[in-house]
């Protein structure tokens, strides 16, 4: 739920409920005024009826002096004297039904030496009607009012938290990757400022780090070439020796094969944080069908001699944009990964179209979690000399391109997909 | 044959030299850029190897001197920097050849070769290993004069090991040399073996000698003594 529909939504049920109790209260507060009100003006009647009476000494007909219902009759026990006022219903003839009234009821002895009961009757369906008109036209003018405030209240929060907004998206679509800063939003309120600096600050420090971090990773794979070229160079200048025997010549050729590892693993990891660092940026357009060929034209050894058996099946001449050097890096490993985890009489399909470039190749079941294949050093137990690299290079450079690549296994048939 | 080696990394520019020297070069080694300049504008080398990234300038502007004085000197660069870039640079600026450290001094041996074989204008352009007969420019090998044909792989291999005459080659090395890095295969040390055989077959099919030993668990070589 968002911010502003969810404070808004509070917002009204908190207004409604206030407004429902308040409406309660100021409904029975304006009904005793106006009983209040209702029953003053009785005894009014009462003692304007008692001085009439008592100065003409006859009882006249009250009802057309007020215009209500008013019974006076003449009390025969006197000594009696008594009030009250309370509500009752009474049936109408006019109207025709049964209606609520306002009752005044006294007995008097004082007037004249003789008593009276005095009946007065006020309708109290005019109170009322009068009681629900005012109460409606409060409670449509406080609807109103509430409604106003509700939709001022959303305008002026959305104005408000535009800044915030502003400062969201900005968070969602900053890459790290790119050189550009985390993009600040101008804001003359407090508290968004604080967040702009924190945000920025963060930002920085994470930037910051990250380019340390790549920064770190090219210069120790770059500084370990050169000791790397002293050792292979005072290797190949050993093997040169005349007198070596088998042990020591068995000793100096695993050395050589370790600095060989070694130094594959550093151009390997030197290649990835050069494709991290964007450092390949000459685009240009390649023919995909030709890379591949000429790929194979450079493996044709190595395929004849595990007899490998090629399938190519081009759809039609499928041109991409890229970097040269990384086009070939990329079908490079992906064709060398599909002889290297071959057997002997296998079979490579290539499949190409417009849209994607299948490579699947026969070969033993993964001794790695798929999920983990693209990942750095990640490699079947099968193939012990190499380093792991070949695929995350792969991933590296489809993702620079924003290509995606799949594993597939079905059948003994290895599959790597990527879709342009 | 004289080699000036321009590198400022003391252990390696011996390394180099020391092979160099049993090639019969005459090997001259300076460690920083104001001693390779002072050296290139007093002597005349056949061959420069520099690398691009010295203490106190860069290898590149030793470069530009030599062409700017106009010398016929061949020029390799070796450098830590494996980026295509600087390859390109390098190569406009006017060298012959551009090496990423690390490489296998056999790899060296066999580019200098290649680019004094052809700078040698008017010279005799062509090897020759008692019945064996190379004509690099046509891509020719001849035994006891009659032709044999060759991969273009195989013509690699050939060269290489000529080049390299009396060295002993690693498994490595060659792989490099005929397939450049990528070749990251655990069984491709087999497929070599496959390969040098077919060579030496065809070498001895037309009567030729039987040249290359092999060095239990190292590699090849390459010898007629």
């Amino acid at each position: 739920m968002k911010l502003l529909t969810k404070t808004s939504r509070y917002y009204l049920i908190l207004s409604g409920i206030v407004f429902i109790i308040s409406g309660l209260i100021f409904y029975h507060l304006l009904q005793r005024v106006f009983y209040t009100q209702l029953d003053r003006t009785l005894k009014d009647e009462k003692l304007l009826i008692e001085e009439t009476i008592n100065y003409s000494d006859s009882v006249p007909d009250f009802r057309t002096i007020f215009g209500h219902l008013i019974e006076v009759t003449i009390l025969y026990q006197p000594n009696r004297k008594a009030e009250f006022i309370h509500d009752t219903i009474m049936y109408n003839g006019e109207q025709g039904k049964f209606l609520s009234y306002r009752h005044l009821f006294a007995e008097n002895t004082s007037i004249r030496n003789k008593g009276y009961t005095i009946n007065i009757y006020k309708p109290l369906h005019e109170t009322e009607t009068l009681v629900a008109g005012i109460v409606i036209v409060i409670a449509l003018v406080f609807i109103s009012l509430l409604i106003l405030l509700v939709i001022l209240n959303y305008i002026i929060s959305r104005r408000v938290w535009i800044p915030f907004h502003r400062i969201l998206y900005n968070l969602g679509s900053y890459d790290i990757n790119q050189e550009k800063p985390l993009k600040l939003v101008k804001t003359d309120i407090y508290e968004f400022g604080l967040l702009n600096q924190a945000m920025e600050k963060m930002s920085n420090k994470i930037r910051q780090d990250f380019i340390n971090l790549k920064e770190f990773n090219e210069n120790a794979a770059h500084e370990l070439q050169t000791p790397l070229a002293v050792i292979k160079s005072k290797l190949d200048l050993l093997i040169q020796h005349e007198n070596l025997n088998e042990d020591q010549l068995q000793l100096i050729s695993s050395v050589y094969d370790a600095t060989t590892r070694m130094s594959k693993l550093n151009q390997g990891l030197l290649l990835i944080s050069k494709i991290e660092n964007e450092q390949f940026t000459t685009k240009e357009e390649i023919n995909l069908s030709q890379v591949i060929d000429k790929t194979l034209e450079h493996f044709e050894e190595m395929i004849d001699h595990l007899h490998i058996e090629v399938i190519k099946n081009y759809q039609e001449s499928v041109i991409i944009r890229i970097n040269r050097i990384l086009a070939e890096i990329m079908i490079t490993n992906l064709v060398s990964n599909a002889i290297k985890h071959n057997h002997q009489s296998g079979s490579m399909n290539i499949v190409l179209t417009s849209a994607r470039l299948i490579i699947s190749n026969s070969g033993q079941p993964l001794g790695v979690d798929p999920d983990d294949l693209f990942e750095r050093f990640r490699k079947s137990g099968t193939s012990g000399d190499s380093v792991g690299l070949g695929l995350s290079i792969v991933r590296k450079i489809a993702q620079l391109y924003h290509m995606q690549i799949n594993y597939q296994y079905a059948d003994g048939i290895h599959s790597l997909l990527l879709s342009f | 044959m004289k080699i000036l080696l321009i590198e400022d990394e003391k252990e390696l520019a011996l390394s180099i030299a020391a092979y160099l020297q049993k090639e019969n070069y005459r090997c001259e080694v300076v460690f920083n850029f104001n001693d390779a300049v002072e050296k290139i504008n007093l002597y005349q080398y056949d061959c420069i190897i520099v690398d691009i990234t010295l203490p106190d300038g860069s290898g590149m502007n030793v470069i530009r001197i030599l062409k700017k004085n106009k010398c016929e000197t061949g020029i390799i660069i070796i450098s830590a920097k494996n980026s295509l870039d600087d390859k390109i640079s390098g190569l406009e600026t006017g060298a012959d050849d551009y090496l990423t450290k690390p490489f296998h001094l056999p790899e060296l041996n066999a580019r200098i070769k290649s680019i004094i074989r052809r700078r040698s204008f008017g010279g005799v352009n062509e090897i020759v290993v008692n019945e064996i007969r190379i004509l690099p420019e046509q891509m020719e090998v001849f035994v006891n004069d009659s032709p044999i044909i060759l991969t273009k792989k195989e013509y690699d291999l050939l060269i290489f090991f000529l080049s390299n005459k009396d060295r002993v080659l690693t498994k490595e090395s060659i792989a490099e040399h005929l397939w450049g890095d990528e070749m990251d295969m655990a069984d491709s040390f087999d497929f070599i073996y496959t390969h040098i055989k077919n060579l030496r077959k065809k070498i001895m099919e037309k009567g030729g000698q039987d040249y290359i030993l092999t060095i239990y668990g190292m590699g090849y070589k390459f010898t007629d003594s």
